[in-house]
């Protein structure tokens, strides 16, 4: 199990910021890292707990196109999300994702989103020690040498 | 997106790194190659077997590699599957950090500013 968390501020008022995780209008125009594309026809999520979460991403340079799916567990609007994501083709990236969005003040919105990705029983445990930012650490040191 | 390596295999090396007293064999080792004895040096009170045993874990694991022609044969710290992890790693963190980045640009266009 790797554990991955990642924090932004937005100002944005936090009803806009979930509306724009949630409606795939939306998640069409951001979703997916630079180079990359949600098509708005390809993207289904029936937000809530049980729901099917189904889109595509294209790579821009090469038109390949990689479907992604998961299941909504945990739906409380406008704060809380939480889904499987059934991870990539090849098996990577299977997960939990859990989105908080929390109000600052009325114009500004803290969105955390918390990735548990599984992996089997034997890493776990340490795992959980939060070996991750160490073998970072380490890899840095490995590039040094 | 270009598929990264298996799962399995990964869940390998992260299983190998998940204790703290194979890491502190890696970090040592990518120093430089040790024998089990100075490797057993790293670690208070820790037994010449314990070694042996964490070795064999991160050999299995394809992190290590051990001399066959001393006699000591001194351990080799093999960096690929450590670079697949980290690049594994590397690869979620950016789908979320560019993601994220586009989600406030498109918060700012939202609001027209």
């Amino acid at each position: 199990m790797v554990e991955i968390e990642f924090a932004r501020t937005y100002a944005a008022p936090r009803q806009l910021v979930w509306d724009a995780w949630t409606d795939p209008d939306q998640i069409a125009q951001w979703w997916g890292p630079r180079g990359v594309t949600t098509p708005r026809e390809s993207i289904e999520l029936d937000l809530r707990p049980g729901g099917r979460i189904r889109f595509d991403m294209v790579d821009d340079a090469t038109g390949a196109r990689y479907p992604n799916s998961g299941t909504v567990l945990e739906v409380d609007p406008p704060s809380r999300l939480v889904y499987a994501d059934d991870g990539f083709p090849d098996g990577t990236g299977k997960g939990t994702a859990t989105v908080t969005f929390t109000a600052v003040d009325e114009r500004t919105t803290t969105l955390r989103v918390r990735i548990v990705a599984d992996f089997d029983e034997t890493v776990r445990a340490g795992a959980e020690q939060g070996w991750g930012s160490q073998l970072e650490k380490l890899a840095e040191h490995l590039a040094a040498a | 997106m270009a598929p990264l390596e298996t799962p399995d295999r990964l869940s390998v090396t992260f299983g190998a790194l998940a204790d703290p007293t194979r890491r502190a064999i890696l970090a040592r080792l990518a120093e430089s190659d040790a024998s089990v004895n100075e490797l057993a040096a790293l670690v208070p009170a820790i037994s010449l077997q314990a070694v042996s045993k964490h070795l064999q874990v991160l050999e299995r694991a394809g992190l290590v590699t051990r001399g066959r022609v001393s006699r000591q044969r001194p351990a080799h710290l093999r960096a690929e599957p450590i670079a697949e992890a980290t690049a594994w790693l590397a690869h979620y963190r950016r789908f979320y950090e560019e993601s994220l980045d586009r989600l406030g640009e498109h918060l700012s266009r939202l609001q027209g500013s």
